[in-house]
């Protein structure tokens, strides 16, 4: 029993798991109180660091406070999100890349997920308001001279708008409604369990319109509803509105997913593994689609996946992720063409490709270090090929190679830390 | 019928009226006559593993007397040669019978047609008890690593069940046998003890290959092995399954929905689609000239990890059609940007286009 016990390190004593639950409850309670308080808007407005950004992330933490020690999920990442572009997570399973949407959106399953720090900085465009809260109504003229009400093409009425920075991270749950499904919204991996199977695809589109846009009838969101659909290339928008989720084939789901987030023209769209559940034929079908919106919608798309292949197509710049830390960043030119970190050199080599002719692929040794206890040195060394002595020192910081490549290694570490 | 099907194609201009229900009926007695001229051939010795015009067919509806109304047909009319030492990377989407195929040959489904021929022996119409000296030289690589491992029982007790069941080796050597089986697969010798949940993915796999391996099979059926594990991880376990290939001398039937992986691994590939088999040759053959439409697509679908390569996609519009009620004539034809007149009627017949490369297509059928 004795020696079972030493050869795993990994083994709690109960009284241990106590200790850990109870020091756990202590962090999780303040930080929950912090999420449900009441606050004035001045208290999470602020200033983005670059104007030309949408999305910028600095230095989030988010953990997870399980009964075997706290798991830090996502561990100091920043990255920012451009205007209009497209940009690319890539990582293994469980590095964080999920859990760090998931801190984006505030979908995070409490009490045991918490942001524990950092900022997420987001430029939303916010109905401008009365004294009394209202939105004030944006009026133009039409064709017989007289001053009504603006609609978009789909004919929901419009409103003034103005642009305000929030922190999302530091914003109460009850105010992030402005932001979440209006202004980001989200495609999820799985589509079948992401729509409700007991309404109708029409009745979850309509509500979209419904909750987010003052002043909108059944009609108008009917409109809306069916131009989304036919907008992601459904050729039947009245038959697929009438049905249930269930009636429809796995890439119709997706694209109704794509549908529904595109709704409420959001200035930034969440697309976690957008593909992954679906077939190859599928697939290069949603990707043609996604490409194809690109052009179309008036804001940034931030894709989350693990295939290579579908960053190189769809991203401009792409962040590779690794045990929740962000170990390189550039465009997608400068990752696919000179990547630097080790880790990311060794992801690319081990994806069989079609023109290769190789006998042997390259394989990254080992597997991803236990979340809980992580070390203190750079959690690749045990399977890194390039170790230096530096290495076993502390975690190597961000290093820029130029000015959009950043990577987190030592070996380049004579070039000037940022 | 050759001929006809050619008169067919040159009249095609004219607009011929074809009557589906006959073209049902006639395609039905060149099939049977097909399996009853093929059944009496003799069974190729070079190959480990033949199969011909496999059948497999699940009930979706049964009157209150048991009757059979409605079925699926999963696998229709496959046919392949498999020689020693040879991989057969299988690829389709999902729902295109892959799987089920697989299961077929190891009789783990019983068969509804044709014939499967193991090592020179018809094992079709075996018994159970015919299949269990068979069993140790066919075996199953699972694609979930996280269902297929019984949770109670230790990596130990694992291996050594199959072992000590076939009497491979006698009972004193057990541990040492399965020690050595453990290194062989890269997993270390203190894990003899651990319990499933202690592991990864990655690791888990390896120990159902070594489950499969325990008992020195010939041919081992790998479906979807690595498409449950990470990229860094499936590049270790395809390497491992190479590896062993080459030192045990293994066959492999290779059933994966990534080309890529399939490319890699495979020297003979068959392309499925609805449940046939559309396209069957060496590698090389067919991805330097892959004949079938389908495959086309299939090959051109696959994102490129290149951001400057900007490929000439065919994308194949609408989704696969119901197994449970498939297109008439070529089941392809729905969603085939050349289909013809032909293809909506008349099912194309399988065909060797050139030496050991097979497809169905109505498009080369006038040569």
């Amino acid at each position: 029993m004795c020696a079972k016990k030493n050869t795993n390190t990994n083994y709690l004593s109960n009284k241990e798991i106590r200790a850990i639950a109870k020091a756990n409850r202590k962090v999780m309670n303040a930080l929950e109180k912090k999420k449900y308080r009441k606050a004035d808007e001045s208290e999470f407005t602020t200033q983005m660091k670059d104007s030309k950004n949408i999305l910028e992330i600095e230095d989030l933490n988010t953990y997870f406070f399980t009964d075997q020690g706290v798991v830090k999920a996502v561990n100091g990442v920043s990255f920012e999100v451009p205007e209009n572009s497209t940009v690319g997570i890539v990582g293994e399973s469980g590095c964080g890349k999920s859990v760090t949407s998931m801190s984006v959106m505030r979908l995070l399953q409490g009490p045991q997920g918490q942001i524990v720090s950092g900022s997420i900085r987001f430029k939303s465009l916010e109905y401008c308001r009365d004294e009394k809260g209202r939105p004030i109504p944006a009026y133009t003229v039409d064709e017989n001279g007289n001053t009504v009400q603006a609609v978009n093409e789909s004919g929901v009425a419009q409103y003034e708008m103005e642009e305000k920075v929030y922190d999302i991270a530091q914003m109460p749950i009850r105010d992030i409604h402005r932001i979440r499904g209006r202004q980001i919204s989200m495609i999820f991996q799985e589509p079948m369990t992401s729509l409700n199977p007991i309404f109708t695809i029409g009745d979850q589109l309509d509500e979209v319109t419904f909750i987010h846009n003052p002043g909108a009838t059944k009609e108008m969101a009917k409109k809306r509803s069916l131009d989304m659909l036919g907008l992601v290339g459904i050729a039947a928008p009245e038959r697929v509105y009438k049905s249930y989720p269930h009636e429809l084939s796995g890439g119709m789901r997706q694209r109704v997913m794509i549908s529904m987030a595109l709704a409420c023209d959001p200035r930034l769209i969440i697309a976690d593994e957008p593909t992954t559940a679906l077939d190859v034929t599928i697939q290069a079908q949603i990707l043609d689609l996604f490409r194809d919106l690109k052009h179309k919608i008036n804001g940034s798309i931030l894709l989350i996946t693990h295939d290579l292949g579908v960053i190189a197509e769809m991203a401009d710049y792409v962040v590779v992720m690794y045990a929740g830390k962000v170990i390189e960043r550039g465009t997608v030119q400068e990752i696919f063409h000179n990547p630097m970190h080790p880790y990311t050199i060794g992801l690319q080599k081990s994806k069989p490709t079609m023109d290769s002719d190789e006998d042997t692929l390259f394989n990254i040794p080992g597997n991803v270090p236990n979340p809980v206890n992580m070390p203190n040195h750079c959690f690749f060394k045990e399977r890194c090929s390039m170790c230096t002595r530096k290495c076993s020192g502390e975690y190597p910081g961000m290093i820029q190679v130029s000015p959009t490549h950043f990577v987190a290694c030592h070996l380049y570490d004579e070039k000037e830390e940022v | 019928m050759e001929e006809q099907l050619n008169n067919i194609n040159e009249t095609e201009e004219t607009s011929v009226v074809y009557d589906d229900a006959l073209e049902a009926k006639k395609e039905k007695e060149r099939r049977q006559a097909q399996i009853e001229a093929d059944s009496t051939l003799p069974f190729d010795e070079e190959a480990l593993l033949e199969v011909r015009h496999l059948r497999k067919c699940f009930p979706i509806k049964k009157s209150l007397t048991g009757k059979v109304l409605q079925e699926l047909v999963a696998v229709d009319d496959v046919s392949f040669k498999l020689k020693p030492g040879e991989t057969l990377g299988i690829v389709g989407e999902s729902g295109c019978g892959k799987t089920t195929m697989g299961r077929t040959i190891l009789k783990l489904h019983p068969s509804n047609g044709g014939q499967i021929i193991f090592n020179g022996e018809d094992i079709t119409n075996y018994k159970s008890a015919q299949m269990r000296n068979i069993r140790t030289q066919m075996q199953i690589i699972f694609q979930d690593p996280y269902s297929s491992l019984p949770p109670r029982s230790t990596i130990g007790d694992i291996l050594s069940e199959p072992v000590k069941v076939h009497n491979i080796v006698p009972k004193s050597e057990v541990k040492d046998y399965v020690m050595d089986l453990m290194e062989k697969c890269g997993l270390r010798d203190y894990y003899y003890e651990r319990y499933p949940h202690e592991f990864s993915g990655g690791q888990r796999q390896r120990i159902c290959i070594a489950r499969a391996l325990s008992v020195n099979p010939k041919l081992v059926v790998c479906d979807e092995p690595v498409s449950a594990l990470d990229v860094s991880i499936q590049a270790q376990i395809i390497n491992l399954l190479k590896e062993l290939q080459s030192s045990m001398g293994l066959t492999y039937l290779f059933i994966s929905h990534d080309l890529s992986v399939v490319k890699f691994i495979s020297d003979k590939i068959g392309v499925m689609y609805l449940g046939a088999m559309m396209e069957f040759g060496n590698k090389k053959d067919i991805f330097s000239n892959p004949i079938h439409p389908y495959t086309q697509a299939l090959f051109s679908a696959i994102p490129n990890p290149n951001p400057d390569v900007k490929m000439n996609r065919i994308v194949l519009s609408g989704d696969i059609p119901s197994p449970a009620n498939p297109p008439k004539g070529c089941r392809f034809h729905t969603r085939c940007p050349y289909a013809k007149e032909i293809c909506k009627h008349v099912c194309p017949k399988y065909k060797e286009y050139e030496p050991g490369h097979f497809a169905a297509c109505h498009l080369y059928s006038q040569d």
